[in-house]
């Protein structure tokens, strides 16, 4: 275990210094055995990581952005500990916990609790911390009487809330999240987030690597963005996110333009037919009103033409005017997002009930509804995209999301070119 | 030898874990059986027993005048079940760290534990065998010093399997054939020692193959104090030795290979 524990200065919890991960690839297992009996260099190598350094302070609370490939898993691992550093340090402070697959370690003929006393070992529990903690472990993971069953008997989601409360179960200085909130459902799911924000708010610091700005954005102080497997910016989380989306939508442009360099006869009847697909398979929203589960039911746009062949449908209006209905959680009372594109995915605005302080208002029925209107629709002509979310009380889990589901074409009378009209006066 | 001593010191350090773990597979090699913790002792058990059944009471077979007793079944016996151990130390070892391949991605353990792990869970069931064995043999020459040459001997035995099994699943990691060739390697491997026949039924000229057979020099030093109430000759503890220290030298080597990527390999 190369992670020292030492002291650090002051509130410093985390130092990574010069850190690199190097894997040896080999051309065949063969090469790797006679590598490892002669001592002899046939790899290729491929440096996951490289120069690395970084500083974390108590409560802080850090996303790891990047692209597929650029490192974010093999740090979380190396700061976890569970891979070994091929250079530089890594220095921390107290108890690191990850949350990295869940459920992995567990024996399954073996009893809930037996795999609970033996799986807090692995993580440095001993049996009797585990007898104080078994109670509100149980509780957490919501397993009562299947405590003494065989975890091969449990479902998935048995496993994974046992796992979550396992590792849980003692507020660590470092927690390190690789993208592992998508577990259970959504009552879980908001436990899990109720639980790592109080972990947050007592001070500890976490590391949170997710493909999802929106929660970067939420959950986050501070942003890390990995490129090649450097650190491309470190800093406050917004001019961080700001530069990784125009360097992803860069990158997408250019794998568009290479794509239709590639095949470009068919692509414009292709992009049609992937508009169409979004557009109809939410087009027809889950009518059950009692699953249980939080959803989106509708979304209508006011005075909006049918779509006419290939083409969206037109707004025969100069307001915008949504009306979103979706079906809450219990008494909770859910808060709704509200995004608009341009068709190809780029972003106009989005919007949200809890970022203004509104609140849906609930219909006779129980389901939740409200009405966001745009007066004189500040866009110029052309086609968008519009997407609806679904947000618990707390604006941080995401319950349904109609993504890019409706496509509309807005005319505005003046023949002006540009995109948004902004508030402006002459003098 | 400075990584060895690395590992040692990862071992002191994780040592409740690594008792923790011990039993824990002892417990999962019988888990869902009703006869539970007697099972991994049953088996060795009946199979010794049926050695003495078949040959001793049944037949009354008989060795020749140079072997160290005439009765084939005690002879059987006391090379048989060190056999079994080692062969179930090593293949269980063998194989520790690919199957523990999921927990070494996402706990941060040293990998040693895990061979460790397997060759104390095996002589968890085997020791007390071998003691028992022993106790059997115990009428046949009283109780005389020669017995305290079993202490050194188990010792031996628990340590060439503990330094053999970690090299070959480090090997075995890198590539997975070795596993293979090693099962096959230990299911003849019994006809390269002198535990179905005497060292003296072998030919002069091909002796020296049984050297090459880690368990050779264990096996005649059960059968010096079990079988003739003699102290084990030299020629033991030399070659033991040299092959703890052969061991040693290799997995010192592998282990300072393999350390920053063994678990990449899993």
């Amino acid at each position: 275990m190369n992670a020292k524990h030492v002291e650090l200065p002051e509130d410093l919890v985390l130092r990574v210094r010069d850190l690199g991960k190097e894997y040896k690839l080999y051309p065949s297992p063969r090469a790797r055995f006679k590598a490892l009996l002669t001592g002899a260099a046939t790899h290729r190598s491929h440096w996951a990581l490289r120069d690395v350094s970084f500083e974390l302070r108590r409560g802080q609370c850090i996303g790891v952005i990047g692209d597929n490939g650029a490192g974010k898993s093999s740090l979380l691992k190396l700061l976890a500990g569970t891979l070994q550093p091929s250079c530089g340090t890594i220095e921390r402070v107290g108890r690191v916990t990850a949350i990295l697959e869940l459920g992995a370690g567990f024996h399954p003929d073996f009893s809930g609790r037996d795999n609970l006393y033996f799986g807090g070992s692995l993580i440095g529990i001993s049996p009797e911390r585990m007898r104080e903690l078994e109670p509100e472990i149980a509780a957490f993971a919501e397993l009562g009487e299947a405590m003494e069953r065989p975890v091969k008997t449990y479902s998935s989601g048995m496993t994974v809330r046992l796992a979550f409360a396992l590792v849980t179960a003692v507020q660590p200085d470092v927690l390190i999240i690789d993208e592992a909130l998508a577990v259970g459902d959504q009552h879980f799911q908001k436990k899990c987030i109720e639980r790592i924000m109080a972990f947050r708010n007592s001070g500890c610091t976490i590391l949170f690597c997710s493909h999802s700005p929106y929660h970067i954005r939420h959950l986050c102080d501070a942003a890390l963005w990995l490129r090649g497997g450097q650190v491309a910016q470190f800093g406050d989380t917004e001019p961080v996110l700001a530069a990784y989306d125009l360097h992803t939508r860069e990158r997408q442009e250019r794998e568009q333009l290479a794509l239709e360099g590639a095949v470009a006869p068919q692509m414009p009847g292709h992009e049609e037919e992937k508009a169409r697909e979004a557009t109809a398979s939410p087009a027809s929203p889950v009518a059950a009103v009692d699953s249980g589960t939080a959803c989106i039911l509708s979304v209508d746009v006011k005075d909006l033409a049918e779509p006419v062949g290939d083409q969206p449908g037109l707004l025969q209006s100069q307001d915008l005017v949504v009306t979103i209905t979706a079906r809450g959680r219990g008494n909770e009372r859910p808060h709704i997002g509200f995004m608009i594109e341009q068709s190809k995915g780029v972003g106009i605005t989005s919007l949200a009930t809890h970022e203004d302080n509104a609140f849906p208002r609930q219909l006779p029925d129980g389901s939740w509804q409200t009405v966001l209107t745009f007066p004189e629709l500040p866009l110029h002509s052309g086609d968008y995209v519009i997407s609806a979310f679904l947000f618990d009380e707390t604006g941080l889990a995401v319950y349904d999301e109609w993504f890019q589901f409706l496509h509309l074409r807005f005319i505005f009378p003046k023949p002006l070119p540009g995109l948004v009209r902004l508030p402006h006066h002459w003098s | 030898m400075y990584s060895l001593l690395g590992e040692c010191r990862a071992l002191w350090q994780a040592r409740s874990l690594l008792w923790v773990m011990t039993r824990r597979e002892v417990a999962a090699r019988h888990a869902g059986t009703a006869a539970g913790v007697l099972w991994p002792y049953l088996q060795p058990l009946l199979t010794v027993a049926a050695y003495y059944l078949v040959f001793d009471v049944v037949f009354s077979m008989r060795l020749g005048d140079n072997a160290p007793t005439h009765a084939v079944g005690a002879f059987l016996v006391v090379g048989a079940l060190p056999w079994m151990a080692f062969c179930d130390a090593t293949s269980r070892g063998m194989n520790s760290l690919v199957e523990a391949g999921g927990i070494l991605q996402k706990n941060p353990l040293p990998p040693v534990l895990f061979p460790l792990r397997a060759v104390l869970a095996s002589s968890v069931i085997f020791g007390p065998l071998l003691v028992l064995v022993a106790l059997a043999y115990l009428p046949r020459h009283g109780l005389n010093a020669s017995m305290l040459a079993l202490a050194p001997l188990l010792l031996g035995q628990l340590l060439l399997c503990a330094l053999l099994a970690y090299a070959l699943a480090i090997l075995t990691a890198a590539l997975r054939d070795v596993g293979q060739l090693v099962t096959f390697l230990l299911s003849v491997g019994i006809y390269l020692s002198p535990i179905l026949f005497p060292l003296a039924l072998f030919p002069e000229r091909w002796r020296w193959v049984l050297w090459a057979n880690p368990m050779t020099a264990l096996v005649l030093g059960y059968q010096n104090v079990l079988l003739q109430g003699l102290w084990p000759q030299i020629s033991v503890w030399v070659v033991l030795a040299a092959w703890l220290l052969v061991l040693a030298v290799l997995l010192n080597g592998l282990v300072r290979r393999s350390r920053d990527q063994l678990v990449d390999w899993l």
